[in-house]
């Protein structure tokens, strides 16, 4: 397919050869631009045609939200639930490039001093990723290369100016007669030169310790440190996974919130419902309805749904803060948005002063929502915390409100060892009459 | 004599066929005392039963039989007779009159003379005998199992007396089959003893009991052992682990599995016990390092503590990869170019282990020939191979083999011979070599080859006055740094005075500048015969230059009339001062000029 692409392209540019070879310069021009506009203006006009017609999908809601920060937040909660579409802070700038942050000007400023095309190039990509990687936290990725290249010329024309100043200095005295003097010349290019190699030298580290830190360590293994120091690791997300992969039937099919999708797919080998990839608004919706409601109605979707086993995240035990009971309110908003999910109401999971809690204050519709069920299943029994009562949640800091309850329509399956993912299992229609 | 001779051989024949006939069920032989141990303890049942055989007939015994039920037979792992502390040769045999019964007749190391004796032990191992009843509990009760067995020991010949003793893990028991006498106490249960049991007795024995050891089963053993002669064996096993004991019914609550202690028969971990000098030992499976392993050295072997990610309860499977290198120099043994490697056929995977089945390949080096398999009992060879790995040409040598149903009794050392030229040993670092040699000849090739079609005379011409302008370059520095020197004699003779030393240096400087000069000079020329426009400003930067050298050499005049006293110091200040104007303005125009260039 390729070969046969490229094989055209090599015909066209034989013909356009060919063309130019026989008509002169100007008729050539108004052949080519008439050629290249129709073309243009016939692809413009069938896409904005089909577009209209709804042949193509138009435009989603995360471009949208790129270029009006606000959209996803007014219309469709799932986008604006997902922790890489906040917008960015300074710390998180300062983090991932630090020096680079304060360099950028400088290059804008060296280029916009030798306006040539690459540096306009450079500026506009520049000043339009710094703008997009303020809406987005991900699209940090997309500002990396150009603050490296920014900075870069900002660092190497400094350098360049004051390296000279110092250079040049035993040569000049003698010539001292054939040019301007400064105060102190040489001291300062020195000065200069060694402050920013001390930055340079700083960057590198900074850099070193934030990749290994922050983004080579693996989430999906966490880590923490005991009383006496040594290392405790929480393998419990691919405990929970390998289980799966190799004590649940093949085709089973697991409900969990899409934040663990791809991983369910990918180490459990098992079919779910909704993934990372946030596309099916309306399903991630059905999921989030599960979730918040009560039991039997959360039966009924999962029926429908043809769930064989659930999966939640709980950190309660541990203290792992990214857990589902944290994450829940966005399941309520994104449950909410839809049509069939109308009956739930984000102010129904608050307590009466509007806060969210789960402690013996918190709302009652939370308290026996399908996910709280699941979380604390039998955590009212557990002692977490010295001189605290049992059942005591370690990310909330509060002890559970609703504690003794046995599931009617689901039965624990599966626990990992720190109770980090909890999987259940769905029951099956009681017999008649039993 | 004719026909007698004809009859005898007649009688013999049917002698010889006869004798055979009786060498399948000898009337004569009688188990004078039997004692049989069967030990129910683990998940394999492991019987030992010791006969005191004699010859009760005229002629001497050379072999007698063993013999099992069908069900024993079909899980049946490993029987071994022994004698006096030597094993015995045994082959599987069949005999007419009784089709249901398994035999295996047992070569006696030296006949059995009549009315003598012999001590006998036959021992065997039985796998998935043992029936979890019931067949699936919950999470905090016990593993019954059910043992069914026969209260005699089968046997093809009359037995004088014998006793069972049933070893028993613990005196939970639930119910057991009683033949008087028996006697029961915590860990054991003893049938008999029974006086004069016929031949071919069977009586059902049935015991229901408690038994949490792990039933833990290796569905398949997939064994890879890599042999490199650079010194080194890989060894990988891929293990499929099954807990095929009582399935667990409903939930699995982790509360209780941490507070409560009562998951039985549930497996958290086990050992696995590999070679001593194993290193780099990796645990993984298809998701990554298994992080809950703790490795101990100890001077005879490594243990390896295995927990699998989750605890096993019946009827959950687990899946891992164990892996290490151990030297050749303990399992490769050589004679010339005759290799013989030995080593085991399986490891240690846990005490007691059962392997349903097992696939064990061997990779040996590339070029291996003469390959011959020698193992301590019966396996299916399968088909040799071929393996393919980096710098291979004609492929490994693969051999492989497999069989079913194992226990620890086969953990015994297989041979292997081959011939291996050990000049092949060099190809793989040769193959390297010539590679690399190749690759610089072609780059050598290419750089030296021109694959234009057409010369581009715009491009060459262009390079070739770039490379006179970097030659003009290269001149003009070396002309300025003799600028320099020819300064520096000026302040120099402005304080030594010595005019007659100073000439001769700055004549000396003079005419190398003005060899430079003409260099440029002739690389005007050049430049002319490409670019018209970079050969006038090199015109222009020697103009240029002449000034310049006009303004020092005058300098240099001036000042050796003012050392020599032809001028006086206003006189000199005066005509110095707008040399060195016009000095200056040469300088800068000299280098604007070399921007350009």
């Amino acid at each position: 397919m390729g070969a046969f692409g490229v094989f055209g392209l090599c015909q066209i540019h034989a013909f356009v050869d060919y063309l130019r070879s026989h008509l002169n310069k100007n008729q050539f021009d108004i052949l080519f631009r008439a050629v290249i506009s129709t073309i243009a203006i016939t692809g413009i006009l069938t896409l904005v045609v089909l577009a209209a017609l709804g042949k193509i999908a138009p435009w989603t809601g995360r471009f949208y939200s790129l270029l009006d920060p606000s959209y996803a937040k007014n219309n469709i909660p799932i986008i604006a639930s997902v922790s890489e579409h906040q917008p960015t802070a300074w710390s998180s700038f300062y983090f991932d490039l630090q020096m680079l942050t304060f360099m950028f000007p400088v290059g804008l400023y060296f280029c916009f001093s030798n306006l040539t095309d690459e540096n306009i190039f450079i500026i506009l990509y520049g000043v339009l990723s710094i703008y997009f990687a303020g809406v987005m936290v991900r699209l940090m990725l997309v500002l990396a290369p150009v603050m490296c290249i920014l900075s870069g010329i900002a660092v190497s024309s400094l350098l360049s100016t004051y390296m000279k100043q110092i250079d040049e200095v035993k040569v000049e005295k003698k010539k001292q007669r054939f040019e301007g003097n400064y105060f102190m010349r040489s001291e300062i290019a020195t000065l200069f030169v060694c402050v920013m190699s001390v930055f340079l030298v700083m960057y590198t580290l900074h850099c070193t310790w934030v990749t290994s830190e922050a983004y080579s360590s693996p989430s999906i293994v966490l880590s923490a440190r005991g009383h006496d120091g040594s290392r405790i690791i929480f393998d419990d997300f691919r405990e929970a996974y390998y289980w799966l992969r190799h004590n649940t039937p093949e085709d089973a099919k697991v409900m969990s919130w899409w934040d663990y999708g791809y991983q369910i797919t990918a180490m459990a080998n098992r079919t779910i419902l909704v993934d990372n990839n946030t596309w099916n608004n309306t399903h991630i919706s059905r999921v989030g309805q599960a979730m918040a409601s009560s039991e039997d109605k959360a039966y009924q979707i999962m029926r429908e749904l043809d769930v064989d086993y659930v999966l939640v995240i709980f950190g309660g035990l541990t203290g792992y803060s990214s857990d589902d009971i944290n994450k829940f309110l966005w399941m309520v908003r994104i449950g909410g948005s839809t049509e069939k999910g109308t009956h739930i109401k984000e102010h129904d999971y608050y307590t009466p002063a509007g806060e969210f809690r789960v402690d013996k204050e918190g709302s009652p519709t939370l308290l026996n929502c399908l996910m709280y069920k699941m979380c604390y299943y039998r955590f009212g029994q557990v002692y977490t915390e010295g001189g605290k009562p049992p059942g005591y949640d370690r990310v909330r800091n509060v002890e559970i409100g609703n504690k003794d309850f046995e599931l009617d329509v689901l039965e624990e399956a599966y626990t990992t060892e720190h109770w980090i993912v909890r999987i259940y299992k769905v029951k099956d229609l009681p017999n008649r009459g039993a | 004599m004719r026909g007698s001779r004809y009859l005898l051989l007649a009688v013999l024949v049917v002698g010889v066929a006869l004798g055979w006939c009786q060498g399948e069920l000898n009337k004569d032989l009688v188990n004078k005392k039997i004692e049989r141990k069967v030990d129910i303890t683990s998940q394999v049942v492991k019987i030992a039963t010791k006969i005191t055989l004699e010859n009760s007939g005229a002629a001497p015994v050379k072999s007698f039989l063993v013999a099992l039920t069908p069900e024993e037979k079909e899980k049946l792992s490993s029987i071994i007779v022994q004698s006096g502390g030597s094993v015995l040769k045994i082959r599987e045999t069949k005999v007419d009159e009784h089709p249901d019964v398994a035999f295996y007749k047992v070569d006696l190391r030296e006949p059995l003379n009549p009315s003598k004796t012999v001590n006998v032990e036959v021992e065997y191992i039985l796998t998935h005998i043992l029936q979890p009843y019931p067949a699936s509990i919950q999470q905090g009760e016990k593993q019954l199992v059910k043992y069914s067995g026969n209260h005699y020991v089968l046997s093809p010949y009359p037995t004088t007396t014998q006793t069972t003793t049933v070893a028993v893990p613990s005196p939970n028991i639930e119910s057991y089959s009683r033949l008087k006498p028996t006697a029961h106490t915590d860990t054991s249960i003893t049938y008999g003893p029974y006086e004069s049991v016929a031949a071919f007795s069977e009586d059902a024995m049935s015991i229901h009991y408690e038994n949490n050891s792990p039933f833990l089963t290796v569905t398949r053993l997939e064994r890879v052992i890599e042999v490199s002669h650079w010194g080194n064996i890989a060894v990988e096993e891929t293990i499929d682990v099954l807990h095929n004991g009582a399935s667990l019914k409903g939930p699995f609550s982790r509360y209780d599995y941490q507070r409560e202690h009562n998951s039985y028969s549930s497996i958290k971990s086990f050992k696995t016990i590999i070679p001593a000098s194993a290193k780099d030992v990796y645990y993984r499976d298809e998701i990554g390092n298994i992080s809950t392993s703790h490795m101990r050295i100890q001077d005879d072997a490594v243990e390896l503590d295995l927990r699998p990610r989750f605890p096993l309860f019946g009827g959950w499977k687990t899946h891992y990869k164990i892996g290490y290198n151990v030297p050749s120099y303990e399992y490769l043994y050589s004679s010339g170019e005759d290799y013989l490697l030995k080593l085991r056929i399986i490891d240690h995977v846990f005490d007691d282990m059962t392997i349903d089945e097992l696939l064990l390949t061997i990779i040996l080096p590339e070029g291996v020939r003469n390959i011959k398999l020698e193992t301590p009992y019966p396996v299916v060879r399968l088909a040799d191979s071929l393996h393919y790995t980096y710098l291979d040409t004609v492929g490994r040598p693969v051999v492989s083999l497999t069989k079913k149903n194992m226990v620890e009794a086969h953990i015994q050392d297989l041979s292997l011979h081959y011939r291996f030229p050990s000049l092949l040993m060099l190809q793989e670092p040769l193959l390297v070599v010539l590679a690399f040699f190749f690759l610089f000849l072609m780059v050598i090739l290419y750089v030296r080859l021109d694959l234009t079609l057409s010369k581009d005379e715009a491009t060459e011409s262009k390079m070739r006055v770039s490379s006179h302008c970097e030659q003009v370059h290269t001149h003009h520095e070396k002309r300025a740094r003799l600028y320099e020197k020819l300064e520096e004699e000026i302040h120099k003779l402005k304080s030594s005075k010595d005019v007659a030393q100073s000439q001769t240096t700055t004549k000396k400087i003079q005419a190398s500048i003005k060899d430079e000069t003409q260099f440029i000079n002739d690389l005007v020329g050049k430049i002319r015969a490409d670019s018209t426009d970079y050969a006038d400003k090199v015109a222009e930067l020697q103009k240029v230059d002449k000034a310049l050298r006009e303004c020092v050499v005058q300098q240099l005049t001036n000042v050796e009339k003012l050392v020599s006293g032809k001028m006086s110091k206003q006189q000199y200040m005066d005509t110095d001062n707008p040399l060195h104007r016009k000095k200056e303005e040469a300088l800068e125009r000299i280098k604007s000029l070399l921007s350009a260039i």
